[in-house]
């Protein structure tokens, strides 16, 4: 049953690409949340794969690179928050350098500690570890269930942000500081802390989501591995609608999309690969215009606070 | 004996080198409503934020129940039962009711929940208790004004303070509404609560306090009791008597304004004396974003030499109705005639009328870019700008340090000035202005309702006012139409009692309460 087959082969594909997707669009979600849009994602994601690699090495295992790549994430991130947060520097300047500056830096560290002799890196790898019953049911089973210990924290993840979010004190003060920052702090929130706080916790994830790039997938760290995951991330937090459940289904429609491409290439079909990896930014785009759902970014988001600093 | 609940004693404040609150005393009673009164930039808000714990005192200190205080913060305040309705809503409009309430009243209990239902139950008990019925699950976008202000106020009550601080909470409000307000308010002092009240008219704070404080210049000039002051000294109180040093007389004598070179009164000759059509709107509808009708059938015919008032509760209608009439919205259907420039005072000076970064000069030149006689070809006559700019700097009596001194530098009242100073040394034929003295003092107030007049009545121009304020349309306007839903309905000049525009402006509302 060569149909199957494939499409056992697309879902796993699927899950494959979109985990690292939703976890960095997760965290997205909670920074843009409190007004802040994090466009140096793309760099907690590449020090997250550059932490996790070391981590790995250092400590000897994959957990410890996880760590490790999540500290690297969370570091990037408060570089970035204490220009935009902080200081109150323009989000989209300060978060591309950031990016930039984070995939330099990356590369220079790796070409120190590993030198440039072109021979690959090996990392020690995640395992999969499947769920019983669960990864036995056909078709989806595996794909989903059958999976790293990474991707199972990000299905705990999204329902537990959602609670997070609509259902806290905490919550309420973080979509009160990205709506309304000046009334939030009329009713006694810390706008910059809560703001400083959400995009650490946003690079965080992305370090997860970047350690998890290079001990899940790839089994190595190679300069620019991120190829542009952050940027995509941002995306996936629009399509998801600033809902953490909704961002997961949508990283994991990112990641079914890219799949498709593969697969394409594999039959051979007719239609340009292209295509399918550019249908998502066409609905992310529809989405934005208010005709998919109904799309509203936090009022204060990009926006610095104070607003006359 | 009466109870001092709170006090204030020589409280100094700097912002920078101003001194917006120089030895400033307080002293509030339980049971009483406390009026403040002064012109913008007195001191009033700042004094009220300091009782609320969001500006601390350079010098000075509060008393509250006969002991020392140091308020650190909002939340300090509240716990020592001090709840302050600010001037600006501070309502997140991404929110529903429900969790702007809840974001008022956190730290009940542990943080991982929300106690949305507590806060609904509560909630509802304080409104059937005091009349402050409010949709729970709407959000804060869909509301108007007094909604939103009724919320603003369910927020502060529900904390149970001790002393109630309001900053200007009638100023959107219609008639009916601020009666409802104030019956509110007495009650609470009745319970032996206390009410600090700030409000710019006047007549507002004489109805309903029983002790007033004037602040003048940051310094507090008088604590009296109601019975003993009436507006004469009050307005002594708040304008000082050296009143000529300070701002402008209420009636600056002078010439109407002519644009450069040019007089007034050949221009009113060269226009016709006789009444003549300016605008003419028949059966305009608009649509609202939101996809009903913001105007619905709207006819208006505003003739030279008048001004026309339309008087409404916000958000009747009345920004379309703004727009339309200066050619900048899009009508569905419906016929309309507008001359090609028309003067604009906008009720957001700070979005619509000025750039904040820009000096005088280039405000000024916003506006008159187009103008051949400020042009040579495609370059401005900054020269020539700078002159006019400065011409109605003077004439407008726009406190600043020079032309080129940035918007944002300048008061309230005289980015006021300079809005109005710019839009009516055009000459415009016809002239909106929408909300023009929101915000603004007394003596601002007075100047611009005084130009807004002359520039109909001497340069026999049409004036179009539209305000939320129904003194200033009564003040002000030759006839009177009601704006409620997006319809506009002339007030027949045999029923244009406070009273009766007041029902019209509510409509059916009166029973809806």
């Amino acid at each position: 049953m060569p149909e199957v087959i494939a499409v056992v082969a697309f879902l796993e594909a699927s899950v494959r690409l979109g985990i690292p997707l939703a976890l960095a669009a997760m965290g997205e979600t909670i920074t843009e949340r409190s007004g802040v849009i994090n466009i140096g994602l793309e760099g907690s994601l590449i020090a997250g794969a550059l932490g996790g690699a070391l981590g790995a090495l250092a400590i000897g295992g994959a957990g410890g690179g996880i760590l490790v790549g999540a500290l690297g994430g969370a570091l990037v991130a408060m570089i970035f928050a204490g220009f935009a947060v902080g200081l109150g520097t323009d989000q989209i300047i300060t978060g591309t350098a950031v990016t930039l500056g984070g995939l330099g830096f990356t590369g220079a560290i790796y070409q120190a500690r590993f030198g440039t002799t072109g021979t690959a890196l090996t990392l020690p790898t995640l395992p999969s570890v499947p769920i019983p019953l669960l990864s036995d049911i056909p078709i989806i089973g595996s794909a989903l269930f059958n999976q790293p210990p990474t991707t199972y924290f990000t299905y705990v993840l999204a329902p537990v942000l959602w609670y997070f979010v609509y259902r806290t004190e905490w919550g309420l003060e973080l979509r009160a500081v990205g709506e309304e920052p000046d009334a939030a702090a009329a009713a006694g929130v810390r706008v910059k802390q809560t703001r400083f706080w959400a995009t650490v916790f946003g690079g965080t994830l992305a370090g997860i989501a970047g350690a998890h790039l290079a001990l899940a997938h790839a089994g190595t760290f190679t300069e620019n591995m991120s190829a542009g995951r952050g940027f995509i991330a941002i995306a996936v937090v629009v399509l998801g609608r600033w809902n953490p459940l909704l961002v997961l289904l949508a990283a994991l429609f990112f990641g079914s999309a890219s799949a498709l491409q593969f697969q394409a290439q594999t039959f051979g079909l007719a239609v340009p690969y292209q295509l399918f990896l550019a249908f998502p930014y066409l609905l992310t785009l529809l989405a934005l215009a208010g005709w998919v759902g109904k799309s509203r970014a936090p009022a204060s988001l990009a926006l610095p606070w104070p607003k006359d600093s | 004996m009466t109870e001092v609940l709170a006090r204030l004693d020589g409280i100094t404040r700097h912002f920078g080198h101003v001194k917006a609150l120089d030895s400033a005393n307080l002293e509030i009673h339980s049971g009483e409503i406390h009026g403040i009164l002064g012109e913008n930039g007195a001191g009033k808000t700042t004094l009220l934020s300091i009782l609320g714990g969001i500006i601390h005192p350079d010098v000075g200190f509060l008393e509250v129940g006969g002991s020392r205080v140091r308020l650190q913060s909002a939340r300090a305040a509240w716990k020592m039962g001090i709840g302050l309705v600010h001037q600006h809503f501070t309502l997140v409009p991404g929110l529903s009711v429900l969790e702007n309430l809840a974001l008022g009243r956190r730290h009940t209990g542990h943080r991982w929940t929300l106690h949305l239902k507590e806060i609904r139950k509560e909630a509802s008990q304080l409104g059937k208790l005091t009349g402050l019925t409010v949709p729970f699950e709407a959000s804060i976008e869909e509301l108007g004004v007094g909604d939103r202000q009724r919320i603003e106020i369910l927020k502060a009550l529900l904390r149970n303070p001790q002393l109630l601080v309001l900053d200007e909470p009638t100023a959107a409000l219609a008639p009916a509404e601020i009666d409802q307000l104030f019956r509110l308010l007495r009650t609470l002092a009745e319970e032996g609560r206390a009410v600090v009240l700030v409000a710019h008219k006047l007549d507002e704070i004489l109805s309903i306090a029983d002790r007033v404080t004037v602040l003048r210049q940051g310094r507090t000039v008088m604590t009296a009791v109601r019975a003993d002051v009436d507006t004469a000294i009050l307005t002594d109180a708040m304008v000082g008597s050296s009143s000529s040093e300070g701002e402008a007389p209420i009636t600056p004598a002078r010439n109407a304004l002519p644009a450069l070179g040019q007089s007034s009164d050949g221009l009113a000759q060269n226009r016709e004396s006789g009444n003549r059509s300016v605008a003419r709107l028949k059966g305009i509808d608009v649509y609202s974003p939101q996809g009903g009708l913001a105007l619905q059938d709207v006819g208006l015919e505003v003739m030279s030499g008048e001004v026309i008032g339309v008087a409404g509760v916000e958000g009747n209608g009345q920004r379309e109705l703004a727009l339309v009439l200066s050619g900048r919205q899009q009508v569905a259907s419906g016929k309309l005639e507008i001359p090609e420039h028309v003067g604009f005072i906008p009720q957001d000076r700070n979005r619509e009328g000025l750039a904040a970064d820009f000096d005088l000069t280039e405000n000024v030149a916003l506006a008159l870019h187009r103008d051949p006689q400020f042009r040579s070809g495609p370059l401005l006559r900054w020269k020539l700008i700078g002159l006019h700019a400065a011409e109605i700097r003077s004439r407008f009596k726009v406190k600043s340090s020079g032309v080129r001194a940035l918007a944002r530098e300048l008061s309230g009242g005289n980015q006021q000035r300079l809005v109005v100073g710019r839009e009516l040394s055009r000459l415009p034929e016809l002239l909106i202005a929408e909300n023009p003295t929101r915000g603004l003092d007394f003596t601002a107030t007075a100047f611009v309702r005084g130009e807004l007049k002359k520039l109909a009545h001497d340069t026999a121009a049409g004036v179009v006012l539209i305000s939320t304020d129904l003194d200033e349309i009564l003040e002000v306007a030759d006839r009177v139409f009601v704006i409620l839903r997006g319809k506009l309905t002339p007030v027949p000049s045999t029923h244009d009692s406070r009273e009766a525009i007041g029902a019209m402006m509510l409509g059916s509302r009166l029973e809806v309460h």
